[in-house]
């Protein structure tokens, strides 16, 4: 065997050996050549059933009028090499991850938010940023358990003025995307519900804001994160009902919910600032 | 066949969107294996069980996914089924089979080479050849080397491992090949598919 595997030589070429009639094993062909030339001769008998084939066709044709072409495909009727069926599987999971993510991102988006703003924001310069003192110093003051929890839902109230933020830059910068960070516009266009929606919502957000955020948004230098920040850091308890809420309304009636917390925040901001 | 693949792939796509001529096309070009497929399964009544399986094919083209390979396979297994269904209506009757004395003589004798005797090799003898395989090996053989589908798709259409098909198919084809090599030297009697030696 070993040897015609070697030799690879035309089949027709090959002649028995003669001592090899009896024996049979030392003859054996090449697999290839033998799948082949089984190959042929189970083929050759066949012949064109025209009949066979005009009943298939009809039977084609009445299942496609029939509608029965629609159906689902079956796990046994997805034959498509395995890599396009883990494929397909795995856009399946990206698509909830990518929900996920979605989620998780707001939130994550959001604390980002808080992180940046409370470096600069008045109360910082009174008490620990809660988000780096939480985890180093538990217990040296009392304001240090606030602090943890504040660390942990630090951020909520800002998404109501966050939009509000994104909508006047979005009417500064006319609407041109560049200007806005992919994400923050997304979230924009998500909450407007459709990037055509965006200057009529954000008109309406604008309008309905409270005074006191325009108010504050304007003063402290136009910057709608100043604006953001101060009502971030005085949030207390209640801005983690808030941030959950928050991170689970990304459908979009988190628009009216978020701008209900920052309405509750800033006003409770004001006992708490001084 | 499997040079098809492509044709065939093309054909079943625009049959899924309704065209009946691409329909008959993938009808030319998967009958032939599917037939001689049958035939090593059922003997001559595969042409009514092809039948069956081609109405059933016709019906569920909507609900198949893949290529000009994957059409072979999914169209293998529904027809294996319509073979399985046909045994079983006859009571898993072994055939008796078509290997009569006649075939055996029609085969070249021993002093011919092997190609000759295989090019020679009527397609009736080469299918009883095969039916007198142990019933995995012949489905094996046949899957593998007439309808030409790799080990994996194989072993899909038959619910086995891929290594199982390819011992089954390997066994099979050695069998075959000794079996050549002996013709008109032993006679070992009628053979029949499902009978294991």
């Amino acid at each position: 065997m070993g040897e015609q595997r070697s030799g690879g030589g035309s089949p027709g070429r090959r002649r028995a050996h003669p001592d090899g009639v009896t024996a049979g094993p030392a003859l054996v062909l090449d697999d290839a050549e033998l799948e082949a030339l089984l190959s042929a001769a189970v083929l050759r008998g066949h012949h064109r059933d025209a009949d066979g084939e005009q009943r298939a066709v009809a039977a084609f044709v009445a299942a496609r009028d029939a509608g029965a072409h629609k159906a689902r495909t079956r796990r046994r009727d997805d034959w498509r090499p395995r890599a396009h069926r883990r494929l397909a599987l795995s856009l399946r999971t990206t698509i909830s991850l990518f929900l996920a993510s979605l989620t998780l991102g707001g939130v994550a988006f959001a604390a980002i938010g808080t992180a940046g703003s409370s470096d600069d924001s008045a109360d910082d310069k009174d008490r620990p940023t809660p988000s780096h003192s939480a985890p180093g110093r538990p217990a040296t003051e009392p304001s240090a358990a606030t602090s943890g929890t504040a660390s942990d839902r630090p951020n909520h109230p800002a998404e109501a003025k966050d939009i509000e933020a994104k909508c006047r830059a979005y009417d500064q910068v006319g609407g041109h995307g560049k200007a806005l960070d992919a994400t923050a516009w997304q979230r924009l266009v998500e909450a407007a519900g459709g990037a055509d929606k965006v200057a009529a919502y954000c008109a309406e957000r604008l309008a309905t804001a409270p005074a006191a955020a325009t108010a504050r948004a304007t003063a402290s230098g136009g910057n709608g994160n100043g604006g953001e920040s101060g009502a971030d850091n005085s949030s207390g308890a209640d801005n983690g009902s808030g941030a959950e809420t928050g991170s689970g309304a990304e459908t979009g009636n988190g628009g009216t919910g978020q701008g209900e917390g920052g309405d509750g925040n800033s006003s409770k901001g004001a006992p708490k600032k001084d | 066949m499997r040079a098809h693949d492509g044709e065939l792939g093309a054909a079943v796509a625009r049959a899924q969107e309704g065209d009946e001529a691409a329909f008959a096309v993938a009808y030319r070009l998967v009958q032939p294996a599917l037939l001689g497929f049958l035939r090593g399964l059922v003997g001559e009544d595969a042409e009514d069980v092809a039948s069956d399986a081609w109405l059933e094919i016709a019906r569920d083209l909507g609900r198949f996914k893949g290529d000009g390979a994957g059409f072979r396979g999914w169209t293998a297994t529904i027809a294996r089924h319509r073979a399985l269904d046909h045994l079983r209506r006859q009571k898993v009757r072994p055939r008796a089979s078509a290997l009569d004395q006649d075939v055996l003589l029609d085969l070249p004798g021993p002093q011919s080479t092997y190609d000759q005797a295989l090019e020679s090799i009527s397609t009736e003898a080469a299918l009883d050849l095969v039916r007198g395989l142990p019933r995995d090996q012949a489905e094996a053989v046949l899957l593998r080397v007439v309808v030409g589908l790799d080990a994996p798709a194989a072993a899909r259409v038959l619910g086995k491992r891929p290594g199982a098909v390819r011992t089954a198919a390997y066994r099979g084809l050695k069998r075959l090949a000794k079996q050549l090599g002996v013709q008109g030297v032993t006679d070992d009697g009628p053979r029949t598919l499902g009978e294991s030696k």
